[in-house]
């Protein structure tokens, strides 16, 4: 069951049909809100003079229908609100009665159509134009609207037809549109001692992290960036969290943020923290059934914190191939987690040599014979040359002191039966290997 | 009758080694190119460690590579474990893979942290296939390494659609392996002076037969 209070204010020609059945107010639109908020923490603002409510569970406090009515007219006359009240099995119903029927109506269930009957066809929310055909078919009320048959209305007027038919008899069901609360996603503590140890203010922070997680879920959000701000017993200490993909869960946070300050201790003692989140849209994937599965976006972060914790940062990511044309120029970036479709190629490439690049490039001893390498000494690689190919002249990059290349490749196959790729970098004029074809 | 119920309920604990299991169906990750068809018909078996191994210029990488652009093909999300950061990604673009999809760990020579960002990766799940690269890694070091971690490695990836692909100069991981193909490279083809390509020696170590002989492009 919903209750609507709509203030008279906005319907003056019903406030004079009946001025004594009415709830008084002074700021209708400002009180109303707060009338409902008394009976119902669940509360749709229709319009700023309209308010539903849900009084379903009030029954078993303040009794049957009627009671619950005059207990809410009691407080709105305590709080000098003027409005109408109307009490029904849903939403829809309880907004019409409330707006065009002057005082408090009680619509029982399954009586809806008989009180809704009387109200004028043109106080419906429709179109103009749909208003208007209606009124040349001769009808002037809900109650001639909803003794036309469901299949002819379906046919001539479309589904916006049945839903007034629908509306006029009181049969429409739908939950209350509630607007989100705004909220805080920050959270401070103060501590009595400083802490100096991690696990501890790992602790307090997972307390605060399982608070600001528990409102996250309850709008339905996720958190993209997590700011910690550490007051120290000698200055202050920050970071920022940003994660590739919205989390939710408390856990996960807290992992990747003992990680981090794993990684980068606070340099003294804390003595209060603060905590906020920015929230986002959680991600919502639908995986397909012939699609591959995809690692779990927050297990997967905390596994890439981990490695990149051991490793480094910048040693652990997706390839991206730069645009230059100089010899291994790459550089990282963040793994891409969307699921993609499987691209279906006519014809699979052919098997090509692959080439491993030895970084740093080991510098090299070459004797020369007739213009070509003969011998090649280096760590690791060393040997004569059985063939060689060459040289291929490759620069780049000239305007760039810090990134000039100029250099003479060559392909030689030595007597350890690998081949490998040499060059001589004609600004040094110094041989070194970069790598082996394999 | 109560010794019966002991012995039943030992016997559930700890069954003995005569007992019939089922064993699941195993599922494969296709490989089109015909190359690698030959040696795999039905393609990689996954939730298994597979390992190529040989010398250099044997073709290794290469098999890698292909094998690693496939799975990036079909949408799968792969890892490169680099022990000694080798990997040369415009090599890897240019055989296929799509490199957004694929995830590249350089462990600059730490085997150490190799085998740790391994076990890592393979514990998140999720993955297709998991790469992990010991080519020119010392072999001082590579024999220090205890065979438990490749039975812990194969364990991991049981029943997971994930393909552990290991890499390297010689046989490592013994009897934990699936599949074990070792390359042998045969004889570089030059056309004047340049490179054309190379034939290798492809052999199955666990299946009886001889040896593949495949030929590349440079």
């Amino acid at each position: 069951m919903y209750a609507c209070i709509h203030t008279a204010a906005a319907n003056p020609a019903d406030r004079a049909d009946d001025p004594a059945s009415r709830i008084h107010a002074d700021d209708p639109a400002g009180r109303i809100f707060d009338l409902a908020l008394q009976f119902s923490p669940a509360i749709e603002q229709t319009s700023p003079d309209t308010v539903v409510f849900s009084i379903a569970e009030l029954g078993r406090l303040l009794g049957p229908l009627h009671q619950i009515a005059s207990e809410i007219c009691r407080a709105g006359h305590e709080r000098n609100v003027e409005a109408n009240l109307a009490l029904a099995a849903n939403v829809d119903t309880a907004i019409l009665l409330a707006r065009h029927v002057p005082g408090v109506t009680i619509a029982m269930p399954g009586q809806e159509r008989a009180h809704l009957e009387s109200i004028p066809l043109r106080q419906l929310p429709t179109l103009p134009h749909l208003l208007e055909l209606l009124q040349r078919w001769g009808l002037k009320t809900c109650g001639d609207l909803a003794l036309l048959p469901e299949n002819g209305v379906a046919e001539r007027l479309g589904p916006e037809g049945i839903y007034l038919r629908n509306l006029a008899r009181g049969t429409i069901v739908r939950p209350l549109r509630r607007d989100a609360m705004p909220t805080n996603y920050a959270e401070r503590m103060d501590l009595e001692h400083p802490l100096e140890l991690l696990e501890p203010l790992l602790f307090l922070l997972g307390r605060a992290l399982g608070e600001l997680c528990r409102r996250l879920r309850s709008q339905s959000q996720a958190a993209r960036v997590v700011e910690v701000k550490l007051e120290l017993v000698e200055g202050s200490y920050s970071c920022n969290l940003e994660f590739p993909v919205p989390l939710q869960e408390k856990q996960s946070i807290l992992k990747l943020l003992q990680l981090h300050l794993e990684c980068h201790p606070p340099p003294a003692p804390v003595m209060a923290f603060t905590l906020r989140m920015e929230p986002a849209a959680p991600r919502r994937v639908q995986g397909g059934l012939f699609r591959p599965p995809v690692p779990a976006p927050d297990k997967l972060q905390i596994t890439l914190a981990r490695i990149a914790g051991m490793v480094g940062k910048e040693n652990a990511g997706a390839p991206v191939l730069l645009d230059t044309h100089r010899p291994d120029a790459f550089a990282l970036a963040q793994l891409n987690l969307q699921p993609a479709a499987p691209e279906t190629r006519e014809r699979p490439a052919a098997l090509r040599l692959a080439f491993r690049v030895f970084r740093p490039a080991p510098r090299a001893r070459v004797k020369l014979a007739h213009a070509a390498p003969s011998t090649v000494y280096a760590a690791g690689v060393q040997g004569s040359v059985v063939r060689a190919a060459g040289p291929w002249k490759t620069s780049g990059e000239w305007w760039d002191q810090a990134s000039f290349w100029n250099r003479e490749e060559w392909d030689v196959a030595l007597d350890d039966g690998a081949l490998y790729r040499i060059y001589l970098d004609l600004h040094t004029r110094e041989w070194y290997v970069q790598g082996v074809y394999d | 009758m109560a010794n019966t119920s002991a012995l039943s309920r030992y016997n559930e604990l700890w069954p003995p080694a005569s007992t019939l299991s089922f064993r699941q169906q195993t599922r494969f990750a296709p490989l089109p190119l015909p190359a690698l068809a030959r040696l795999w018909p039905n393609g990689l078996p996954r939730g298994t460690l597979c390992e190529i191994h040989g010398p250099r210029s044997s073709g290794r990488t290469a098999a890698c590579l292909h094998i690693l652009a496939q799975a990036t093909e079909r949408g799968e999300i792969c890892a490169v474990v680099d022990a000694n950061d080798a990997f040369d990604p415009a090599a890897a673009a240019a055989a296929g893979v799509k490199l957004e999809r694929l995830l590249w760990v350089r462990c600059r020579g730490n085997l150490e942290h190799t085998m740790r960002a391994a076990d890592l990766l393979l514990h998140a799940g999720g993955f297709g296939m998991v790469a992990l690269d010991l080519c020119e890694v010392n072999p001082r070091l590579l024999n220090r390494i205890p065979l438990s971690y490749w039975h812990r490695f194969r364990r991991t990836v049981e029943h997971t659609p994930t393909v552990l692909l290991l890499c390297s100069d010689r046989p490592q991981s013994k009897s934990s392996n699936f599949n074990k193909l070792a390359l042998k490279v045969k004889v570089f083809h030059w056309y004047g002076l340049r490179l054309h390509g190379l034939s290798m020696n492809a052999a199955m170590e666990n299946v009886r037969g001889e040896p593949l002989e495949i030929k590349m492009a440079a």
